[in-house]
């Protein structure tokens, strides 16, 4: 058996109720063709390298399942999801070795989280530097006043 | 002489890559200059192999919109 990998793009500005019930849909619509979904997750909201629909941002999910073998209605699938209008752009791929199972906290871990934490790292320093020049400034304040009282 | 002295060599076989994913943009940014171009092989030094594989992930990550066909230097 083939293994296949499917990365779509969704429009950004959908909830995620709505997100959900696209990727369900999709789910559907690749059970007619008796493939085995392996993967179905969302990779994540990012920038598009050049604008699709007048949208900059798109949110990014990867379908990652097993071939069932059966031609024609892979095709069919393909043509759904190029008539299907929520979804900008898609690619199907086949892959070379089984997609290893997703697993939400693993991988969290490694990319995503790192990225968050720089964001957070610096985030802090900003606020760090703000809260000692506020720091500074009272001081600086306290030992203008103070003296103004000895007097 | 001169091409004596040049540095180089594969960069994928440097570091035992032997599939390039079209979803790694940060390797494949490594090889497209700042219009989107991709490099040609006879200055990167990659072999002739892999370059045919990085082709075909940077054409299909330019489809995905993941990297672009063509980038404005300034605007």
């Amino acid at each position: 058996m083939s293994f296949y990998e499917t990365l779509y793009i969704v429009d950004p500005n959908l909830e995620n109720n709505a997100l959900e019930k696209i990727m369900d849909e999709i789910g559907k619509e690749l059970a007619k063709t008796k493939s085995k979904i392996i993967n179905h997750r969302i990779w994540g909201k990012k920038r598009l390298a050049y604008q699709i629909d007048r949208q900059k941002y798109g949110s990014y999910i990867i379908l990652q399942f097993e071939g069932g073998g059966n031609q024609d209605k892979m095709n069919e699938y393909d043509i759904w999801m190029r008539l299907n209008n929520s979804i900008l752009r898609h690619i199907t791929v086949s892959l070379k070795q089984k997609p290893e199972l997703y697993v939400e906290d693993n991988n969290a871990g490694s990319k995503d989280s790192e990225e968050s934490t720089n964001q957070d790292v610096s985030e802090n320093k900003e606020v760090q530097t703000s809260d000692s020049e506020k720091e500074k400034d009272s001081n600086t304040k306290e030992e203008n006043t103070e003296p103004k009282e000895d007097e | 002489m001169a091409f004596q002295n040049r540095n180089r060599f594969c960069y994928f076989k440097e570091n035992g890559i032997t599939e390039i994913d079209y979803k790694d943009v940060k390797l494949l940014r490594r090889f497209v200059n700042d219009q989107g171009k991709i490099i040609p092989r006879r200055v990167t030094g990659s072999s002739a192999k892999m370059h045919r594989k990085l082709v075909r992930a940077i054409k299909r990550s330019r489809s995905i919109a993941l990297m672009p066909y063509v980038e404005r230097g300034l605007e």
